[in-house]
């Protein structure tokens, strides 16, 4: 099978646009993406796009707005994995032989597309009976806090983390660093979770160019960086009483993704994690295998997660600082690591980055714990 | 057990049936692997059995696990109290519970039917809670 690269990433900044329209923001990371990539509108064979609440056809209308048409375009939808399962699809097309390169974008207006708390589909029984996702985490916390000994203003301090990480990023959604205090005097939304705990509600986009190493041969230019693993899996029904504070679906679908890059879980240097709240940076790390079920949240006290840290978590500013548009996260996660790899993250450039991770997941439906994971490895 | 012909079952969930004031919620069992699985439904997840039973759950669980939502969606009163019931079937539920102040994981809690946290055009609509 043909090896697959990232050529070229382009993002808008994560934050509220009300003067621009999604199909807006989808264009500029495109643009942004073929000229990082060095490619013409002409040259993308297809294109994949994620999106959840944008309505019909919304990949037509942002790739319309760049002037691209005519080609394949396939629309996605898989929860908050939208984006990085553009990328899975894309990657499967390469791989496949189909097309030589191709376009995956992420985009999402969640200020006008959306209010409140988000929740399951309102036709899950669990979502009747008034789950909402802050909820669920708030309830896996608690669980993680009563069966490793943690304390609520522990938790926080992943927030703290973030934060002050996305303070360094010029495409955040948040700017400023928080401290410890200023998080456990925010809002309760769902205890023990506060308000700095939970993902905002972000628009934006995020693109990126994917092509095979035969045209990157053809092309030249060494900015490129390997998609190692590209791994889609949906969570698995529950059947009994399980451990809600382990994660089955990002275990298997991390397993897989070792799998295919012929890495282990040592070796990974950096991550991207799906913090959509502060816990589940905890229970997305642990169930990737990288650190030993709950001993996450002690780690991150100690520092260990930090840019400077033995196993840099975040350092975009994860979905807590950088923002959360849903469909944009999994391809924004990408485009990070690429950063990273490519040593242009600037301020939080983490020291010998040479294996990341992309752990994207999403949604929530009765009897699973969550219904679709991505799990993306690139390798400098 | 609950003898489903003469058991009152409400017109807006036929999720629960309510006997002697205690509520019982309706699941599945797979007859060939043993897994209970609420709501109850056609197929079995675990081994694809086609053909699985209707059975009640007890009216009593243990709580698993606990929070206060105090932000939700429009439809929702804040704020309310929602636990994971584990109960004696060897299956587990959401359910709100009827109190402000949650339960600690292990409680013990009844099956009832009580008003709210969901709101409609009549008003607080009643359905199982623990308590």
């Amino acid at each position: 099978m043909e090896d697959v690269y990232v050529l070229g990433i382009g993002m808008t900044p994560f934050g509220k646009h009300p003067d621009k329209s999604p199909a807006d923001l989808g264009s500029q990371a495109v643009s942004l993406a073929l000229s990082d990539a060095g490619v013409g509108r002409r040259d993308i064979g297809a294109a994949w796009v994620g999106h959840v609440f944008q309505g019909m056809a919304m990949g037509q209308r942002a790739l319309y707005a760049a002037g691209i048409s005519g080609i394949p375009i396939d629309n996605v939808e898989n929860a908050c994995s939208s984006g990085s399962t553009a990328i899975w699809d894309a990657a499967l097309a390469l791989r496949a032989g189909a097309y030589d390169i191709v376009l995956a974008l992420g985009v999402e207006h969640m200020t006008t597309a959306f209010r409140g708390a988000l929740a399951p589909d309102p036709s899950d029984i669990e979502a009747q009976m008034g789950l909402t996702m802050p909820g669920i985490y708030a309830m896996r916390a608690q669980r993680y806090m009563a069966q490793y000994g943690v304390e609520p203003h522990e938790i926080a301090q992943i927030a703290v983390k973030n934060k002050r990480n996305a303070a360094m990023n010029p495409l955040s959604h948040f700017k400023k660093p928080v401290t410890l205090e200023e998080v456990m005097q925010g809002r309760l939304i769902a205890d023990p979770l506060r308000m700095h705990e939970c993902a905002p509600i972000s628009d934006g986009a995020a693109a990126v160019v994917m092509v095979t190493k035969a045209k990157l041969k053809q092309l030249g230019g060494t900015r490129a960086i390997k998609l190692a693993a590209s791994a889609l899996r949906s969570g698995r029904t529950e059947v009994g009483l399980v451990d809600m504070t382990v994660e089955d679906l990002t275990w298997r679908t991390a397993e897989a993704a070792y799998e295919q890059a012929g890495v282990g879980p040592g070796e990974i240097n950096f991550a991207e994690v799906h913090d959509c709240f502060s816990i589940a940076e905890a229970l997305r790390v642990e169930g990737l295998g990288l650190v030993p079920h709950g001993e996450y949240v002690a780690r991150v006290g100690k520092g260990e997660m930090d840019l400077n840290g033995i196993l840099p978590v975040n350092g975009s500013g994860g979905l807590l600082g950088k923002g959360h548009p849903l469909g944009a996260t999994g391809v924004a996660q990408v485009v990070e690591l690429v950063k990273q790899l490519r040593g242009d993250a600037g301020e939080r450039q983490i020291e010998n980055a040479k294996i990341g991770v992309a752990h994207c997941r999403g949604g929530k439906a009765q009897g699973v714990e969550g219904t679709a994971c991505t799990v993306n490895i690139l390798v400098a | 057990m609950v003898n489903l012909d003469e058991a009152e079952v409400l017109p807006r969930a036929a999720n629960f049936v309510i006997e002697d004031g205690k509520v019982h919620l309706r699941a599945s069992r797979c007859p060939s692997c043993g897994a209970a699985l609420y709501p109850s439904r056609e197929i079995c997840p675990a081994d694809g059995t086609d053909s699985l039973e209707d059975i009640l759950l007890s009216s009593s669980g243990t709580v698993y696990t606990f929070t206060v939502a105090r932000q939700s969606t429009p439809e929702f009163r804040t704020p309310y109290v929602l636990v994971y019931v584990d109960f004696p079937e060897n299956v587990r539920v959401l359910l709100p519970y009827d109190g402000t102040e949650p339960p600690p994981i292990g409680a013990n809690v009844e099956i009832v039917m009580a008003d709210g946290p969901r709101i409609d055009n009549d008003g607080l609509v009643s359905i199982p809670h623990a308590r």
